[in-house]
């Protein structure tokens, strides 16, 4: 599997450190009323078929964090873009 | 307390002279860098623009957008990341570099001396590219990475920044894996000879 990084192009997989879904949010509450919230945030996840955003850091390249979106059944990578979006 | 002695992370590794295939010209030659001023900046906040025009007037050139480099006056600035550079001087030595770039650009990007860090190799020669090849993922044919075009990989397994400097590769690796780095690279450049050149 190889990843197009938006500033080093495309390079292999060994590249990559995956670090997992790109579509949770923590929650906001730190309060014991969110505790459904945080177990959901923390633990669970859903499993689509088909196109997935997922988050990749290019550690042993430019060190930018990666949203991926991915295609779970077929591999296919769709976009990819740098989660930060200026320095 | 005594200084320490500064030696240089291949001496008495890459030892000088030919290895591998011994007749004809060897396919690669290898010359350690020593003594370069290396040095990382990170853009600062919203200083990007500030930052561009800081590199202009210090050093004569624009600092590159993407994975090539960019040689000003007595520095070469490889980009490594968004908003981020290595900095490489043959004229500013060692830790002159950053501190010079420190000086200069004080408030507009942080700086970092990664001169005692890492090993800068040049290779070159006949074989060099499909010495390379055996380790490093990225196509290297003049027509995609051509003259001045960088890259931070993985040569066999280890961290790398290659750029590309006319016909020759400069290779920069950690120090602590130089040695590492030149074993697999003797072995991977012996069917083609390679021949170590001493540059002190
Ligand atoms: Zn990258």
């Amino acid at each position: 599997m190889r990843i197009t990084c938006p500033y080093c192009g495309a390079r292999n997989l060994e590249e990559f450190t995956y670090r997992g879904d790109a579509t949770v949010k923590r929650p906001e509450s730190i309060e014991e009323t969110a505790r459904d919230a945080w177990i959901d945030y923390v633990y669970l996840r859903d499993n689509p078929a088909g196109l997935h955003k997922e988050l990749w850091h290019h550690s042993a390249g430019c060190h930018a964090w990666l949203q991926v979106t991915r295609d779970t059944t077929t591999h296919e990578i769709v976009d990819v873009e740098r989660v930060a979006k200026e320095r | 307390m005594s200084k320490l002695k500064s030696m240089s992370a291949l001496e008495s590794v890459a030892v000088p002279g030919r290895h591998g295939k011994s007749d004809g010209p060897a396919g690669v030659t290898l010359q350690e860098r020593a003594d370069l001023g290396l040095a990382t900046l990170e853009v600062r906040k919203g200083q990007a623009a500030a930052l561009d025009a800081a590199v202009q007037a210090a050093y004569g050139v624009a600092l590159p957008n993407g994975p090539v480099s960019a040689v000003g006056k007595g520095v070469r600035f490889v980009g490594v990341g968004p908003g981020q550079w290595f900095a490489v001087s043959e004229t500013h030595a060692n830790e002159a570099l950053a501190n010079d770039l420190a000086t200069k650009l004080e408030g507009l990007a942080s700086v970092a001396d990664h001169s005692s860090g890492r090993a800068v190799v040049r290779v070159e020669g006949p074989s060099v590219r499909d010495v390379l090849a055996k380790g490093l993922a990225i196509d290297l044919d003049p027509g995609v990475f051509g003259d001045g075009a960088a890259a931070v990989t993985n040569i066999s397994h280890m961290g790398v920044l290659v750029w590309r400097d006319g016909e020759a590769f400069d290779l920069a690796v950690f120090r602590s894996v130089a040695g590492s780095f030149y074993g697999w690279l003797e072995e991977a450049a012996a069917a083609y000879g390679l021949d170590v050149v001493t540059t002190s």
